[in-house]
């Protein structure tokens, strides 16, 4: 596992962003491609920007976050999309206008950085049930009302 | 390459190809299949690769896992409507189904709805007086319903299938208990099982069904379920213990992960090899047929070595007997490329489907959707009544993967709350819970009938990289389904009301065709049940096949799937097709009065 400083920083942001604890993004085993994907889509400098800006928030407040990260033009774009990311298993395109001012992102696109991000993506955690075609919770399961876990 | 000459060449490895392979293999006929696709089902690692191409598609379509070949190429979901893709589409209206030309064919990615037709299905004229007869009824093909429902692996208890007339042999029942209901199922049924719903001007008394599904469930008796399937070291198929029972992946459409649903790939490994050859990557392009006794001859193929190549090498394959299995739309686009349009002119035409509608909203109680087989029960109430003189019959699926079919959720879900709604951590998990976990969707199937000008053609100038000619299609929704279409929306928001669900149809809609009907559109979407291309009938004027299947041109050749359906009634049509393959192939058997001799026979030869 990767242990450098940038990716405990890029791990305690994803916790921020998604409400999952690091239990759960690290067993999705899909951390450090997510910080691979998003850091070769938008470069090092942006990256770091980004780290920087969440390392130096006084507190980790919803508020804060929006005020200095989601709020913020270029950083915005790029959280927003980790959060998807996270959720869903898709890296979407950025917005033209972001490419305009902080691109050119050369790799940059809608893509699904392994099949496995698909079957990891945190959605179907978050409402008690598993990505269509993985994760099969067994005969019947359905049967019953879903448990929605809170970590 | 020396022609070598079989009992029976059959063209097409889906599920009416396979089950008629599989018994004539048995009786030690000498089979040949030909199968258009490649052969990437057959082991186990192959399939889990479309698995992964499935979870690695940005687009999670019927078809995402099952790319066709260069020279196979196949309808996509995401053609419709854009004038490109594998159909030439003339409209009015856009044909909405696709299916799949891999070995299994589109029971690679069916739903595995198993329901039988009713009685009163095939005598529609008869009874109402719209639609065609068939030249069969219910009763004689309610044995081969029994055999098709063990072949394919039915999960159903007929103690809840005794409706509108279907009646079981004494004793009977099928072969996998149920599929369980989903809790969504159990929270719908407690809110209007036994509610009356009006229709015109009567009323029915509604219930949350379980409806049969060719998926794996606990077993009767000494049933032993088919799971998944694989090769052995010498290229010999076997089945394997995962999958002998569904584990819930809410993935029928479009891969089942764990071969829970049945494919056709089941039925052939349990085929008997001794006698089966199958041909994968072998295009039928044209059937030859001698012009004075009408027999057919052989059947030319292009034989391809790489998929993604437009390259093949031309062969043909001889034999006593024919069956065309290939689907309903290539039997009748290979009959027209070899300038067969039959003496009653009817090949290719009263091209018919389930044009459906969606129909969806919010449970007042959180339901948990996402899980479980895609759907589990039905509403079965109107598929039958003296209604179908006027209107359309059909049936509810009730949905357990909430508004994927119709808005895209979750995924849609997700980006709507950060990017609209600015939400993450703690606060967007919520919303997800609160926006995701009430949803129900209905998809309302609606009959249509056999009209003559719904029909598969072909045209010169549209040709596919072996230069085969693209199917052509016309294709009109009348009154009579469109009546159905306004009924069974009716029907919706009835049960929407009694059951407190807040009606959501419309909102947030993904883009499907539309049809317009007294000043109403109605968004629809294809259910990839095609029939209707090479009607059986008892009239070799008004029809292409007799009631086993048997062309009347060409007695040496079947045309098997539900090209043959002279109508559909409201059911999905693989179950019936199938039991008519069985038929097939015990009339097949019938032609050879030393069948068990016969390869012995052919094996000198």
């Amino acid at each position: 596992m990767v242990d450098d400083q940038r990716f405990q920083t890029f791990l305690e942001l994803s916790e921020a962003i998604t409400g999952f604890g690091r239990v759960r993004l690290l067993g999705t085993g899909q951390a450090e491609l997510y910080f691979a994907t998003a850091e070769r889509v938008v470069g090092h400098a942006i990256m770091d920007e980004l780290l920087t800006a969440f390392a130096d928030l006084p507190t980790r407040t919803p508020e804060l976050l929006r005020l200095h990260l989601f709020g913020n033009e270029m950083l915005g774009d790029v959280v927003r999309n980790l959060v998807k990311l996270w959720f869903g298993g898709v890296w979407y395109q950025l917005p033209a206008i972001w490419q305009q001012a902080y691109g050119p992102a050369a790799e940059d696109g809608t893509f699904i950085p392994s099949p496995d991000a698909y079957v990891e993506g945190l959605m179907w955690v978050a409402i008690g049930a598993h990505p269509a075609g993985a994760k099969a919770p067994g005969f019947a399961s359905w049967a019953v009302a879903p448990q929605i876990p809170l970590s | 390459m020396t022609a070598t000459s079989h009992d029976v060449v059959i063209v097409g490895g889906g599920v009416a190809g396979s089950l008629i392979a599989k018994r004539l293999s048995h009786a030690g006929l000498k089979v040949l299949m030909l199968e258009a696709g490649p052969e990437s089902t057959r082991s186990f690692a192959d399939y889990n690769a479309h698995l992964d191409r499935f979870y690695a598609a940005s687009a999670k379509g019927a078809e995402s896992p099952w790319p066709p070949a260069v020279g196979a190429p196949q309808p996509d979901g995401g053609d419709i409507g854009t004038g490109k893709g594998y159909f030439v589409q003339r409209g009015p209206n856009q044909y909405g189904s696709t299916y799949t030309r891999t070995l299994g064919g589109s029971t690679l990615h069916w739903l595995g709805v198993s329901l039988r037709m009713l009685p009163e299905d095939f005598e529609l004229q008869t009874r109402c007086g719209v639609g065609l007869d068939w030249p069969i009824g219910y009763s004689t093909l309610s044995p081969y319903y029994d055999q098709a429902e063990h072949e394919m692996g039915v999960s159903a208890d007929v103690a809840q299938q005794q409706y509108h007339g279907l009646s079981f042999t004494p004793g009977y029942d099928y072969p996998m208990r149920h599929i369980p209901q989903s809790y969504s199922d159990r929270v719908l049924a407690a809110a209007v099982d036994g509610t009356r719903i009006a229709l015109g001007d009567t009323s029915v008394a509604v219930r949350v069904r379980p409806y049969p599904a060719a998926r794996n469930s606990i077993p009767r008796h000494s049933y032993q379920p088919r799971g998944a399937i694989d090769l052995d070291r010498r290229g010999n198929p076997y089945l394997l213990t995962i999958g002998e029972r569904c584990e819930g992946n809410t993935a029928c459409t479009p891969i089942c992960p764990v071969q829970a649903k049945y494919h056709a790939g089941k039925t052939l490994v349990e085929a008997d090899w001794r006698h089966l050859e199958l041909r994968t990557r072998a295009v039928a392009s044209r059937v030859l047929v001698d012009p004075a006794s009408g027999e057919v001859q052989g059947i030319r193929y292009q034989r391809y070595e790489r998929p993604d190549a437009p390259n093949f090498v031309e062969q043909t394959a001889t034999g006593r007997y024919y069956v065309l299995a290939a689907h309903a739309v290539e039997n009748a686009r290979l009959l027209l490329a070899s300038d067969l349009p039959g003496r009653s002119g009817l090949v290719g035409r009263h091209l018919m489907d389930h044009p459906a509608l969606y129909a969806w909203g919010r449970s007042p109680l959180a339901v948990g959707p996402f899980r479980g087989p895609q759907s589990s029960s039905g509403i079965e109430e109107f598929r039958a009544g003296a209604f179908r003189a006027q209107h359309a019959a059909f049936r509810f699926d009730i949905g357990n993967d909430g508004w994927r079919a119709t808005t895209g959720a979750p995924d849609t879900t997700v980006a709507q709350a950060v990017l609209q709604q600015g939400l993450i951590g703690q606060s967007l998990r919520h919303r997800l819970r609160e926006q995701l976990g009430n949803q129900v969707r209905f998809s309302l199937a609606v009959e249509q009938l056999a009209d003559a000008t719904n029909r598969v053609s072909i045209d010169p100038a549209y040709r596919d990289a072996f230069g085969n000619p693209r199917p052509v299609i016309d294709y009109r929704i009348t009154d009579y389904t469109l009546a159905g279409m306004a009924a069974a929306l009716q029907v919706a928001r009835q049960i929407f009301a009694r059951a407190g669900i807040t009606d959501c149809t419309g909102q947030d809609e993904l883009s499907f065709p539309t049809v317009n009907y007294q000043g109403r559109n109605f968004a629809y979407h294809g259910m990839g049940h095609f029939a209707g291309t090479h009607l059986m009938g008892a009239d070799p004027r008004q029809s292409v096949v007799d009631s086993h299947q048997r062309s009347w041109d060409h007695r040496n050749l079947y045309l098997a799937g539900a090209g043959s359906f002279p109508s559909m009634g409201t059911s999905n049509p693989t179950l019936t097709l199938a039991a008519l393959a069985l038929r097939i192939a015990d009339d097949l058997i019938a032609q050879f009065p030393n069948a068990a001799g016969a390869a012995a026979q052919c094996g000198g030869l």
